[in-house]
């Protein structure tokens, strides 16, 4: 029997499994900038974005998935950041993230 | 005359190791540089630029006229040190002519002349004997003023002292006694054959009085060794140290007049401006990062220091606020913050052909009109900027085309100052082409960042770029608007950027004394401080911004002023954050007395 297409379907699992995943650079980020840790996931830094106004580019997602250890892909998404510092005046957590990006497209390199 | 003395050999090799690797570094340096600083140095060597740098060369190597301007001890330590040496040189020169006619001396001959001249001289000029010490006093006291300085660099004025490297603690160490010796060999060769000058003669005659001869004919040799030994080990450790300033300045002073510059792509000529440093440590105390932050080892000395030894960790290079207060005051006038940014981009440029791809076919501006308004991302966080604008552009009749109304590419300032200058020309074409298309004539931005990278870094021919306090006073000059002027009083703080950046001082200030009353801060205009809150700093934290932006606060109101007023969103939301009163831009100030 064929599936309805409604035009919508169930969406991909995003289960992140903290175990499995490799947190070393991770690690490694957050030594170097502990304030990180501070995040409280509101995506201010999102809102205000430059890049994220005129593409799909999502700061709070990429660095939360940083976090969680996922890197793939990152790098790249990162590359569309123009660092203007919007993000940096608008953070309630008075997070650095100019740096954020900059320390994460260092230690991660090209994924 | 004989010149044949064996302690005469320690500084002849050291004379001649110091000549051989400063020739080599020189020409090293000169092949290096790129054809058009060659065309540059051709064009400008046969004209008044080089007549011009003789007199510079005179005024700040020898002279040092704007250490003397910054603390008078200091400079006086630096010029007598400088012109007494050289003036023992000249005289020197001067003394064995007169002596001996034209008859050959080796150059050893002229440095050691006493030694060898004061057995068979027989008749004295005292006026020489009188110069030579003379000069030698002056240096004696350049020497003592800087042991002073070692202890407390107070007493010289300044608050800090630069913290050295070994070659330069190794060079200085034999600096120290250079002159101390040549008195002593100079006095006890009085003492035993005459002669000398008010100085070495009379202490001579008071050595022969009070010491058997005996002892001091057994002390003649051993001083000369050891004056001959500390000037060769001096000459030895000379290159690799921060006396290298002593003669890079001269080339210096003749390229930078031939219109050599550093850019943002580093190059040959950086290592004249590098290693001209004297490490005199007056940038050091200009620094807020220090006075403020105290934090040490980032300034410019240190950074210039550490570039030069190949020891320059990424921390350091990204820990500064681009402010330029400390090129302000460098007395040798090195480009600090473009040495900055080339190193920057060297350590982090990643050219990437793909980056930015998805800027194609973006133009999200509206309204049309001759004059183009770039607000800036940092203006669309404090839109109450943007809103004053528009209002005045209304006010003013003017059509404007609005640039980046709906979101924008950035200026690409930020990013250049991040050191990755590929990618921020990629925002830079971008954005022209965007200028262009909509054949704008007069480009205003209340972005004084964005201002700077407009007027340096864009190829806008035939289109006038304005901050908008420019743009303002123009328009006030000519009556398209009228203010009525409140009583409130305002101190202007000058931002980085369109201050020591842009050279634009005046026309904040016009604006605002039309609509309020002005008032000054001590540290104002080319000496203005910078809020804290810079895009160029990587480092340092929002609390240690917020500490820059409270003592900066605190220093604006000493003016008695009730109000702050800037001109750029960045300081005023950097400022605003630190104190309770108002800080308004000059745009929103203009928009609320609007008639
Ligand atoms: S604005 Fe700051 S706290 Fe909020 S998500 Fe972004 S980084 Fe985290
Ligand atoms: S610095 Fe990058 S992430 Fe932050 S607002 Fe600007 S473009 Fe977005
Ligand atoms: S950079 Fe200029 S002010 Fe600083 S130590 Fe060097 S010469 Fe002196
Ligand atoms: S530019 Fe400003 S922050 Fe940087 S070293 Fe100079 S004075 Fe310090």
């Amino acid at each position: 029997m064929a599936v309805k297409n409604f035009g919508f379907s169930i969406s991909r699992p995003r289960t992140i499994d903290m175990d499995k995943n490799n947190l070393r650079k991770s690690n490694e980020i957050l030594r170097e900038l502990p304030e990180l840790q501070a995040c409280i996931g509101c995506g201010s830094c999102t809102a205000s974005c430059s890049a994220g106004l005129l593409t799909q580019f999502n700061f709070r997602k990429m660095h939360t998935l940083v976090r969680r250890g996922e890197y793939e892909g990152v790098y790249k998404e990162l590359s569309k950041c123009m660092l203007c510092g919007k993000c940096r005046m608008v953070c309630p957590r008075n997070i650095n993230t100019r740096k954020v990006v900059l320390l994460i497209k260092r230690t991660l390199g090209d994924f | 005359m004989i010149y044949l003395a064996p302690f005469t050999y320690p500084f002849i090799i050291g004379a001649a190791f110091m000549f051989l690797i400063v020739v080599w570094k020189y020409a090293m340096w000169f092949i290096d540089l790129p054809k058009e600083d060659v065309q540059k140095i051709k064009k400008g060597i046969f004209s008044k630029a080089t007549l011009y740098s003789v007199w510079e060369i005179f005024r700040e190597s020898l002279l040092h006229v704007r250490i003397f301007k910054r603390s008078l001890p200091l400079g006086y330590m630096h010029c007598s040190l400088a012109l007494g040496w050289f003036m023992l040189i000249v005289v020197g020169w001067i003394e064995t002519i007169v002596y001996l006619g034209n008859s050959f001396v080796p150059l050893y001959g002229h440095v050691f002349f006493r030694f060898f001249a004061a057995p068979v001289l027989t008749e004295h000029f005292w006026i020489l004997d009188f110069l030579m010490d003379f000069f030698l006093l002056i240096v004696l006291s350049g020497v003592f003023l800087a042991w002073i300085k070692r202890f407390s660099s107070r007493l010289v004025g300044i608050r800090r002292t630069t913290k050295h490297v070994l070659t330069d603690r190794l060079a200085m160490s034999f600096l120290w006694f250079v002159f101390p010796l040549r008195l002593l060999s100079e006095t006890v060769t009085a003492s035993i054959y005459g002669g000398g000058g008010f100085l070495t003669g009379s202490l001579g005659e008071l050595f022969a009085a009070f010491l058997p001869s005996q002892l001091l004919s057994s002390l003649l040799m051993p001083f000369w060794w050891c004056y001959s030994i500390s000037l060769g080990g001096f000459f030895c450790f000379m290159p690799f140290s921060r006396y290298m300033h002593i003669f890079t300045e001269i080339p210096l002073i003749l390229l930078r007049n031939w219109t050599l510059r550093p850019t943002l792509d580093e190059k040959s000529y950086d290592k004249f401006e590098i290693q001209a440093c004297s490490r005199c440590g007056i940038c050091i105390d200009e620094c807020q990062l220090q006075k403020v932050l105290g934090i040490e080892n980032v300034q410019s000395v240190y950074f210039l220091r550490d570039k030069r030894y190949h020891m320059l960790r990424l921390a350091t290079a990204q820990n500064c606020l681009m402010c330029g207060r400390c090129q302000q005051v460098c007395p040798v006038g090195i480009n600090l913050n473009t040495l900055r940014l080339s190193t920057r981009a060297i350590m982090r440029n990643i050219p990437s052909e793909q980056r930015y791809n998805y800027f194609n076919g973006i133009d999200r501006s509206c309204g049309e009109g001759r004059v183009g308004y770039f607000a800036g991302c940092m203006t669309h966080l404090t839109p109450k900027i943007k809103i004053s604008m528009e209002k005045i552009f209304k006010a003013a009749g003017e059509d404007v085309w609005y640039a980046d109304s709906e979101g924008s590419v950035c200026c690409g300032r930020p990013l250049m100052l991040s050191g990755e200058t590929d990618a921020a020309r990629k925002m830079i074409k971008f954005n022209e082409e965007l200028f262009r298309k909509h054949k704008i004539t007069t480009l205003v931005t209340s972005c004084p960042i964005c201002f700077r990278v407009f007027t340096e870094q864009y190829n806008l021919e035939g289109i006038t770029v304005l901050h908008h306090t420019q743009y303002i006073a123009s328009i006030l000059r000519s009556g398209r608007i009228a203010l009525s002027p409140e009583e409130c009083s305002y101190v202007y703080h000058d931002p980085c950027e369109l201050g020591r950046g842009c050279g634009v001082y005046d026309e904040p200030r016009e604006v605002i004394s039309r609509a309020a009353n002005l008032m000054e801060c001590s540290q104002n205009r080319e000496h203005a401080l910078c809020c804290g809150g810079s895009l160029s700093n990587f480092v340092i934290d929002d609390f240690q911004q917020q500490k820059i932006a409270s003592s900066v606060v605190e220093h604006l109101l000493l003016s008695g002023a009730e109000r702050i007023a800037t001109a750029c969103p960045l300081c005023r939301k950097t400022l605003s954050r630190a104190t309770e009163r108002r800080v308004m831009d000059i745009a929103e100030i203009v928009s609320e007395r609007l008639t």
